[in-house]
């Protein structure tokens, strides 16, 4: 009860400033189109605000860097979905099942559920960011090095659900991407491994392989057909899904926008991680799996509940502890400190009336995505109606600039053009790309955290079953990563006593 | 391909897709097996409680070798049937070919003669490749593309793009 007088006391002192409420809906429109951008990540699109927002009073400058975050997160669906250009790392998960929404003509609904869905996930953790941020913060303390490692290799077991046709090439894959992950800078010597004496190759950039992956594979497979060439990328048809279909996604969206919020609340895990969780929790308990990867809302819906759902959760620690749950809200405690604001257990009873004026400034922010999303997909799907021809050229100079652009490295787009090539032959002879992606932003995770957990245990291996969390995580990774194999093997099994085995399952 | 066969021997796949599959699994045993070989470069660890930094490659590898040799196991079991999908042909590889060769050329170029040079030739030409080969519009949607992604980095959001060295 104290927490809805706050926040309508905080609602009555931001409807007295329209300029905040200006500045929050500027903030969104420019994160949604730094999130659209390839290369530009939320984390990339606020720290290019900060600067801005110094002169600004605190409730401007905050809420406008939100509006950059929460716009940023849900921006780069869009292009994933119209374009199969994942404008953030967590948009790479909704390309799995929104570009094929596209290619069957259903763009507009993909957009628009993407759309509902991202505001659902990020109005459910603002909420329990407002409601229940004391309650869940201590168990942001429990995760140690143990704990983030157990949960990388549960998203990694997340590989053999989006393998696609064949789990062996999406295993193949997977571990591809994690020999891969390992280039460069050893994480506990700092010895650099595999690099060839580049320096560039010290940091692997991972977002040049998944544009190159993604996009570029996408771009270089439309010049193979010359009737491709010249026609029109697809039909966007209805945006707002009908109420019936959506309906039969609630009970996906709530789910994967609490596994958004508890996973934003780890420190180190962002809306990346928590996209991939989502949607394979989402195919788990699908009545029709064998949909997911062709095009299947759920799909959607999931990814983009789960990484808006990340938001609350990651500024939850970051408010209440001090310690940022990701990137975003690791620039975000810096704004905050300029601002003149502590991040602690002591800013709610210090500035409790400036914390909930924010919390109802974050409201109004998802609001205003909601609005200006649903009000520009309609120009945004124009896109599609542009000849290929013209189209995969603009498409490949937005893989070039938005690479150049995290680094500022022309190295980074020979990374690119390397992965699109690689990209392009892995869809030729089905080798899934996911994969390779989702290991090259797990596997550095759990490698550091695997190495650091072992040495504060003395060398002992006791943390992986001695830990609750690490114990129940590792449990769950093991059967996430055995059981698609063990249903293929009965469904093998009984295509060969029954009759032949379909090629696609 | 889109056609292609699961992992296991029950369904056929077409001679081109186990080729393929051949060869890849063979490529990537060789790269995990250098990858391994490599590691004996490495340091051993300084921390008595670290398993150091050739472990993780060694595992990665090691896998990657195992799931190779099933594939390649697979490929030889399924048997072999005809391919329903329509043949890319030269002309479509060609095109993919030159795509690719004009990216790498911008790449190129980009350092010499700066962004803004390099995109609008770089476009046009892809224009062309794709079939679209107005004299006229080719290059003014070339100039007024790389004009807008220019302004939306360089301006916007403050991304340095190249200049060249021919114009620094």
């Amino acid at each position: 009860m104290h927490e809805l007088n706050m926040l309508m006391n905080g609602v009555a002192t931001l409807a007295a400033n329209p300029m905040a409420l200006l500045l929050s809906l500027v903030g969104v429109a420019l994160g949604i189109v730094i999130g659209a951008l390839p290369g530009l990540t939320a984390t990339m699109g606020v720290a290019i605000l900060l600067p801005f927002t110094f002169g600004m009073d605190p409730v401007s400058g905050l809420l406008m860097i939100s509006g950059v975050f929460f716009g940023g997160v849900y921006g780069g669906s869009v292009t994933a979905i119209l374009l199969k250009i994942p404008g953030t790392p967590a948009a790479a998960a909704t390309a799995m099942d929104g570009f094929e929404l596209t290619k069957k003509g259903m763009a507009g609904v993909a957009l628009g559920t993407a759309t509902l869905s991202s505001f659902l996930g990020g109005m459910a953790s603002i909420l329990v960011l407002i409601f229940l941020a004391p309650v869940l913060a201590g168990f942001a303390l429990e995760f140690s090095a143990s704990e983030s490692f157990a949960l990388a290799v549960f998203g990694l077991s997340i590989i053999a659900s989006i393998s696609g046709k064949s789990v062996v090439k999406g295993l193949i894959a997977g571990f591809l991407g994690l020999l891969i992950a390992t280039v460069g800078m050893d994480p506990m010597g700092g010895f650099p491994r595999f690099t060839g004496g580049y320096t560039e190759l010290f940091n692997v950039p991972f977002i040049p392989v998944m544009i190159g992956l993604f996009a570029a594979a996408e771009a270089f497979k439309s010049m193979e057909d010359p009737k491709v060439r010249l026609g029109m990328a697809a039909a966007l048809g209805r945006i707002v899904p009908p109420w019936a279909t959506y309906k039969s996604l609630l009970g996906v969206v709530s789910r994967s926008s609490i596994l958004g919020i508890v996973i934003g609340i780890i420190p180190g895990a962002g809306s990346d991680i928590a996209a991939y969780v989502a949607y394979n929790e989402a195919r788990r308990f699908s009545k029709t799996p064998e949909n997911y990867g062709k095009g299947e809302l759920g799909g959607v819906a999931a990814c983009e509940a789960g990484a808006n759902g990340c938001t609350g959760g990651a500024l939850l620690t970051m408010l209440t502890l001090g310690i940022p749950g990701d990137a975003v809200t690791a620039v975000m405690l810096g704004a905050l400190t300029l601002q003149g604001l502590q991040p602690g257990p002591l800013l709610f009873k210090e500035h409790g009336d400036l914390v909930f004026t924010l919390f109802a400034g974050m409201i109004f922010c998802y609001v205003g995505m909601l609005v200006l999303g649903l009000g520009s997909l309609r120009f945004m799907g124009r896109i599609l109606q542009m000849p290929k021809s013209v189209l995969t050229p603009v498409i490949l100079a937005l893989c070039v600039v938005g690479t150049y652009a995290i680094n500022n490295s022309l190295f980074d787009i020979g990374i690119m053009l390397a992965a699109g090539v690689a990209g392009y032959f892995m869809q030729k002879w089905d080798f899934p790309a996911s994969p390779v992606v989702l290991a090259l932003i797990m596997g550095p995770m759990a490698e550091a955290n695997f190495r650091r957990a072992l040495s504060l245990s003395g060398g002992s291996y006791d943390f992986l079953y001695s830990r609750p969390i690490t114990a129940v995580l590792l449990t769950v990774a093991i059967l996430t990563m055995l059981l698609p194999l063990v249903k293929r093997w009965r469904a093998e099994r009984a295509g060969i006593s029954g009759g032949p085995v379909e090629a696609t399952k | 391909m889109s056609n292609a066969p699961v992992q296991g021997g029950g369904a056929g796949a077409p001679l081109s897709t186990k080729i393929a599959n051949l060869v890849i699994a063979v490529v990537l045993i060789a790269v995990a097996a250098a990858a391994i070989a490599s590691t004996g470069d490495f340091p051993k660890t300084m921390l008595a409680a670290d398993v150091g930094p050739a472990r993780f490659p060694i595992i990665h590898a090691t896998v990657l070798i195992v799931l190779c040799l099933i594939l390649i196991a697979n490929t030889l079991r399924m048997p072999t049937i005809a391919d329903d999908t329509p043949p890319v042909g030269v002309a479509g590889y060609a095109g993919v070919a030159l795509g690719i060769l004009a990216t790498a050329a911008c790449l190129y170029a980009m350092e010499y003669v700066g962004y803004a040079v390099a995109t609008v030739v770089y476009m046009a030409a892809l224009m062309w490749l794709m079939g679209q080969r107005s004299p006229l519009w080719n290059p003014v949607i070339a100039v007024v593309v790389t004009a807008v992604i220019y302004f939306t980095f360089q301006s916007a959001l403050q991304v340095p793009l190249p200049v060249g060295s021919l114009f620094e």
